[in-house]
């Protein structure tokens, strides 16, 4: 079982030795039971570093982040910066240099193993009828503080599905790791939710999706939260539709909007299906997307479809090896289709 | 007026409103919301996952269709949302209280036409709070209260077996009178326990904003304050927070098009969202909200600054939709306490 101070003591060593400029990590948040991302840059503030069930956010996003900012301000990176990060985010973090994101030596992985847990549904606890102000973990279980006392729960009773059929959790890719390599062990059958989906009629999943689709606000808080939605602009936003003195009233009324701002199914549709095919061999199933839709819309399903297909069609597994070319990138000898030869 | 109303006699006052379109709590696909009503009744809900404001400010109203046929002039047909009276049951008071706040956007300075036409047919039977509804409740701190009437029309407070009825407006009263026979008039004993009860509301520990009186001062001293930039560090900038609230009002207005020959479409207002990379874009492609602090700064100070300026209290109502819904931990109280906590 991982002892956070070794986590904490890393983050300090890394600091207080100039190694690395920052320290992206989890601290407590000021409101409820959930960690927050936060980044450190002073070893003093090691200590607010937290490791625990609810450490669910995939902080690759704030490797990019952190990308966009230097390029914007044109800020030389100097010295690498570092990034605790879970087998998936790990993975995550590979895909992006596979996209030449940024480099290797640029990014010191503190990795955490999950070893035989993952994080925290929150629905699921909150179907249990627990309230917690504390979330921790202990060996295969979770422990929560709660108002009528200390909880304990078998982990794979409340934990993410993403996690209980994740096949790999321990982050391969890492300068340091923390805890035992679990990968083989198996919580739930890999894609199990999504064969569960698949076998309803094409009719029904429809029905199904359409009533997804209707209820999403385009808040966009799964592409905001996603560290494979780099893109500058993105398919949803006008922000680079250059305007001039000599810009004609036709000319703006005609720029094109691949999706109106209406939240209606047909953009709502178009928006999702959009994200979903830029993800094919891209996402990691971290399922942020998910996790943080406010509406609920079961997002995982889509990636999960998209991860699948080019997992049997291509034998591609997203993140496993920085060499490795990305899916869209690449093609085999072997390919069925005649047209790629 | 004040009643009593049997809790299995819900049901019969709703009956009696036959002129109404009746929206109720509901949870589906895993979240509370307001919906049409669908059975009985049941006031068991925490508070909603979106508040009732899209009913008066849709996320989407089209203004007008428009059509271009060539040597014609254009062909604009106004429209106007449908009179149909709704009343809304179980809306909690820190929504009322969001209610007041968008009419005065809607009404004060410009009146709109297509805000005003939803709203004044629109009714609110509330729900006092007899406890928070979770853990990032602090509406007593913004000068809200679990058991406040502001914006309803009607304002129920449940004692167990029966409810505490109060009509708060001539429309609340109309509501009330349509099914006179089920309510029944209060005993002394009852209005002493709806007090005791309204009274323990208040007593129930909430979090709170700091001050919030002298928060205008203090946002407008904090302005180039680095703690905005500290504190949106893991903001991710979607549109959650502003989305979620019962009183973001801004907006975007399209001409979206539904056909090119002849040219024809809709003028649509959309909901917008101070957050989004564009939301303060120039055409020029400068941004005065380019960064996540600038934006968070934005949000809070249109909230405890910006509003009270204009308005004479503050936007926020602490729902704590924000917090308890931001995936980061995005926290407007720690926020508003950190930043006016620097100003002496």
């Amino acid at each position: 079982m991982i002892n956070i101070q070794d986590m904490r003591d890393t983050a300090r060593d890394l600091l207080a030795k100039n190694e690395v400029r920052a320290v992206i990590g989890y601290r407590r948040g000021s409101s409820g039971m959930n960690a927050e991302p936060v980044v450190i840059t002073d070893a003093a503030q090691a200590d607010e570093l937290v490791w625990d069930p609810t450490c669910f956010h995939n902080l690759a996003l704030y490797l990019v982040e952190d990308r966009k900012f230097l390029a914007h301000t044109r800020a030389k990176p100097g010295l690498p910066i570092a990034i605790v990060a879970k087998g998936c985010d790990a993975r995550a973090i590979v895909v992006l240099m596979q996209e030449h994101y940024f480099k290797r030596e640029e990014v010191y992985i503190i990795g955490m193993s999950c070893e035989g847990t993952g994080v925290l549904d929150e629905r699921k606890l909150a179907s249990q009828g627990i309230q917690a102000s504390n979330a921790a973990f202990d060996g295969d279980d979770y422990v929560f503080t709660t108002a009528q006392g200390e909880k304990r729960i078998a982990a794979r009773e409340v934990m993410a599905d993403r996690c209980l059929e994740c096949r790999i959790p321990y982050p391969r890719e890492h300068n340091v790791v923390l805890g035992e390599d679990k990968t083989g062990r198996v919580l739930a059958e890999p894609f199990a939710a999504l064969k569960r989906f698949e076998e309803r009629d094409a009719a029904e999943r429809w029905i199904y999706w359409e009533r997804q689709f209707d209820r999403c606000i385009r808040c966009f808080a799964c592409r905001s939260v996603c560290p494979m939605c780099f893109c500058d602009e993105c398919v949803v936003d006008s922000i680079s539709f250059p305007v001039t003195a000599q810009t004609t009233a036709e000319e703006k009324a005609n720029r094109v909007r691949w999706i109106e701002r209406s939240a209606v199914r047909s953009e709502n549709i178009t928006y999702h299906m959009t994200r979903a095919m830029h993800l094919a061999g891209r996402c990691v199933d971290c399922n942020e997307c998910e996790r943080v839709c406010p509406v609920n819309i079961p997002l995982r399903l889509l990636n999960n479809k998209m991860e699948r297909e080019a997992r049997e069609q291509f034998g591609y597994e997203p993140g496993a090896s920085i060499g490795a070319p990305a899916l869209v990138a690449s093609f085999l000898d072997n390919d069925p289709e005649k047209f790629i030869r | 007026m004040q009643k009593i109303l049997e809790k299995i006699q819900l049901d019969a006052w709703i009956a009696a409103l036959g002129e109404w379109e009746i929206l109720a709590p509901a949870m589906e696909d895993g979240i509370w919301g307001y919906h049409p009503l669908d059975g009985a009744v049941r006031l068991d809900h925490s508070n909603t996952t979106q508040p009732p404001k899209g009913l008066s400010f849709p996320q989407r109203e089209v203004f007008f269709s428009f059509e271009q046929i060539k040597g014609e002039p254009p062909r604009l047909t106004q429209k106007m949302p449908a009179a149909t009276r709704r009343a809304v049951f179980g809306v909690r008071p820190c929504d009322g209280a969001g209610a007041v706040r968008m009419d005065k956007v809607f009404s004060d300075h410009v009146a709109d036409p297509y805000y005003q036409n939803r709203r004044k047919n629109l009714a609110y039977v509330g729900l006092a709070c007899n406890k928070p509804q979770g853990s990032n409740c602090f509406c007593l701190s913004v000068g809200g209260s679990p058991v406040a009437t502001e914006g309803m029309d009607v304002l129920m407070t449940d004692l167990g077996d029966r409810y505490f009825v109060t009509a708060v407006t001539e429309t609340g009263k109309a509501l009330m009178s349509a099914a006179a026979k089920v309510f029944t008039a209060p005993t002394a004993a009852d209005k002493k326990l709806v007090e005791k009860t309204h009274a323990d509301a208040v007593a129930q520990p909430q979090r709170a904003v700091n001050d919030v009186d002298a928060a205008p001062a203090k946002l407008k001293a904090s302005f180039d304050s680095p703690l905005w930039e500290e504190l949106a560090r893991a903001c991710i900038g979607c549109g959650v927070c502003t989305f979620l609230c019962p009183t973001c009002h801004c907006f975007d207005i399209n001409d979206e098009s539904t056909g090119s020959s002849p040219i024809k479409g809709n003028r649509v207002r959309t909901w917008d969202n101070c957050q989004f990379p564009d939301f303060t874009m120039h055409t020029s492609g400068h941004n005065p909200r380019e960064s996540l602090g600038a934006r968070l700064r934005q949000r809070v100070s249109h909230k405890f600054q910006y509003f009270p300026e204009n308005f004479g209290m503050p936007q926020c109502t602490g729902c704590g939709r924000c917090i308890s819904e931001c995936s980061v931990g995005i926290d407007i109280i720690n926020t508003v306490n950190k930043v006016t906590g620097h100003v002496g």
